[in-house]
């Protein structure tokens, strides 16, 4: 078997979680079993104007079944197109794609950030983290969003045992204002404790946590979005400017990078 | 090898006609996770430059209706870290290898072709007479026929093994640049590169990419690219590679017919990375259930009205 293909599988079981939130479960997926946290999978959704596939981070899966899950937010022309999708409707998948998080280390806690439609990925690592042994309550699992709607799974992320820790922009479910001050705060409060950072979300978002993870020294990891043409590394397009001068593509070399490395 | 399907370009055996584009598919190493690349007619790298380049600040992709527009600007390692850390690899794999060479003057050109002279890996270059994405040569080499003649001229000079001069569609009379080529000494020709575009975000007013314009490449440009290989095909005798839009053997066929002898996959291998194998497939079945030997029986066979 080639270590990539572009794989035909088909869309069973479709979930509508509200406010334009959707996850998707594809079956039979041969390559599940490879799937880490932090990769994605690149899908084809052939149209005339949606030319290329769109990345989606893998939120889940299931080795035994063959199967993955994906949680998306439709945002503009691809991810209405996939929002249409029936339920059995074929969808062709490529991947796993991109590097993986590394896991936090035994003693560290794991301050794991998402913002919006950035959290599938880390409800994917904090499942992989426990499965592997690690304490959920040393989990804290900041979810940032605009409103209550936006903060999709939570009786999901709750039920993992982690400390979920809402953070909305208007005050409407959890706490009020950006998610990033109510990290900051956090990592006050616990100056001293070994942790470590994991984000994913809005580019503002990332850059905060960059600049938080230097300021107090805290290792970590973020997870980066750029439109991706191959999602394979060939064309160029995904690159980032990195911290030691050149560049890095978020597709291949990411997308998840150490904080510090790349300049947001 | 499937039989009907080899061709020979310039005295050089190619195992089939199927070639993946400059610039889309880097030096090779990414498409192994998909197939052998034994199974290629040929690799053609990105544009090596005497100097690595970075290339232009992100965004430098946009999509586009069928296709997408590119400024990339020849971002690559430069000649000694393709020697140094390309070629090891490329040494390895059982296909044809031709390196996509650029430059801002001619003397560049020739530098990176000399120096690639000593490593018979490299079976032939293509020179990318016809980039739009740089401020600064690439463009003003194919858009004018004495420049470009030179600039065939000297690379031929000091590069033993067959030459392919690279056409840039941005012209008003592509075949002028074509026969210039020849006078040149080019051993073939490949065409067309990407048509000069642009994308507006009337949200901010900017243009898409920080480039301002870029190439548009992929399906949108095939009828473009097609057009002008045949046009090329009734002026000139050299061998045509033809380069634009292609994703199935269908298109394929369409190049064939309009005089080209082999042709290179670009764009499409972003969204389908094993396309080369269905086209291969493809052509191999068609030719069989049409009872061609050869394909290159279909060359230039186009029943022009
Ligand atoms: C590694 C990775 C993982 C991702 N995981 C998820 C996920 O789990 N869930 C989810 O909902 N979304 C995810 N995304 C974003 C997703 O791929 C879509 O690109 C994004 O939602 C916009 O797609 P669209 O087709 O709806 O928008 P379009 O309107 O088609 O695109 C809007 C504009 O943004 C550009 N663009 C396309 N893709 C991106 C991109 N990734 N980043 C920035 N601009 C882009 C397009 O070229 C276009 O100009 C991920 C992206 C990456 C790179
Ligand atoms: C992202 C991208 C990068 C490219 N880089 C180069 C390059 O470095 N040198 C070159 O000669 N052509 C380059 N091209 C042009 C392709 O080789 C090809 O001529 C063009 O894309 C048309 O073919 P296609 O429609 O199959 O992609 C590039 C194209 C794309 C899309
Ligand atoms: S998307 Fe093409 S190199 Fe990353």
């Amino acid at each position: 078997m080639t270590k990539l293909t572009c794989e035909d599988t088909f869309l069973i079981k479709r979930r509508d979680l509200k406010n334009n939130y959707f996850s998707y479960v594809f079956r039979p997926y041969s390559r599940a079993v490879r799937c880490k946290p932090g990769n994605f999978v690149h899908i084809r959704l052939a149209s005339s104007d949606v030319y290329f596939r769109r990345a989606m981070s893998v939120a889940s899966v299931n080795p035994d079944r063959e199967e993955i899950e994906i949680i998306f937010k439709i945002f503009g022309r691809g991810t209405a197109l996939l929002a249409g999708c029936r339920r059995h409707a074929p969808v062709n998948i490529l991947g796993p794609l991109g590097n993986a998080f590394s896991f936090p280390r035994k003693n560290e806690k794991a301050i794991i950030v998402g913002g919006g439609v950035g959290f599938p990925p880390l409800l994917f690592l904090a499942s992989e983290m426990i499965r592997k042994g690690y304490p959920p309550g040393d989990i804290e699992f900041f979810y940032g969003g605009r409103r209550s709607g936006e903060i999709v799974e939570r009786v999901r992320i709750r039920r993992l045992g982690v400390n979920l820790r809402p953070v909305t922009d208007d005050g409407s479910y959890g706490r009020k204002g950006l998610v990033t001050e109510a990290v900051e705060d956090y990592v006050r409060k616990h100056a001293g404790e070994r942790m470590r950072l994991y984000g994913c979300g809005p580019a503002a978002m990332l850059k905060a946590m960059d600049d938080l993870g230097m300021k107090y020294h805290l290792p970590g990891q973020l997870s980066l979005e750029a439109p991706m043409p191959c999602g394979i590394g060939v064309c160029l397009g995904c690159v980032v400017p990195l911290r030691k001068g050149g560049h890095a593509r978020v597709c291949r070399d990411g997308p998840v990078f150490n904080i510090g490395e790349v300049l947001l | 090898m499937t039989s009907g399907l080899n061709v020979n370009i310039a005295g050089v055996e190619f195992v089939n006609p199927i070639m993946t584009a400059s610039g889309c598919c880097g030096y090779g190493e990414e498409l192994t996770d998909f197939f052998p690349l034994s199974r290629l007619g040929a690799l053609v790298t990105k544009t090596i430059t005497i100097e690595p380049r970075l290339g232009h600040p992100p965004p430098r992709t946009a999509e586009t209706a069928s296709g997408m527009l590119n400024a990339i600007g020849l971002a690559n390692v430069g000649v000694d870290r393709f020697i140094s850390e390309k070629i090891p690899f490329l040494e390895k794999q059982k296909t044809r290898v031709i390196v996509n060479v650029g430059g801002k003057t001619i003397r560049e050109y020739a530098e990176v072709a000399a120096r690639l002279n000593d490593y018979g890996r490299v079976d032939m270059i293509e020179l990318n007479l016809g980039c739009p994405n740089v401020s600064q040569g690439g463009m003003e080499f194919g858009t004018d026929p004495r420049m470009t003649e030179r600039t065939v001229r000297e690379v031929k000079k000091v590069f033993a093994r067959p030459v392919i001069a690279k056409l840039t569609p941005n012209v008003t009379d592509i075949t002028r640049i074509a026969l210039a080529a020849e006078q040149g000494g080019a051993d073939a020709l490949s065409l067309i590169n990407s048509v000069v575009g642009m994308t507006v975000d009337v949200d901010t007013w900017r243009p898409t990419l920080t480039f301002n314009r870029g190439g548009l490449t992929g399906p949108a440009i095939k009828p473009i690219a097609l057009a002008r290989v045949y046009a090329v095909y009734e002026r000139c005798r050299l061998p045509l590679i033809g380069v634009g839009g292609i994703s199935t053997y269908r298109d394929v066929l369409e190049f064939f017919l309009c005089g080209a002898t082999a042709v290179q996959v670009g764009t499409a291998l972003f969204v389908e990375p094993d396309a080369p194998l269905r086209i291969i497939k493809g052509l191999a079945d068609y030719i069989k259930t049409k009872k061609i030997d050869h394909v290159s029986e279909m060359v230039g066979k186009v029943r022009k009205y």
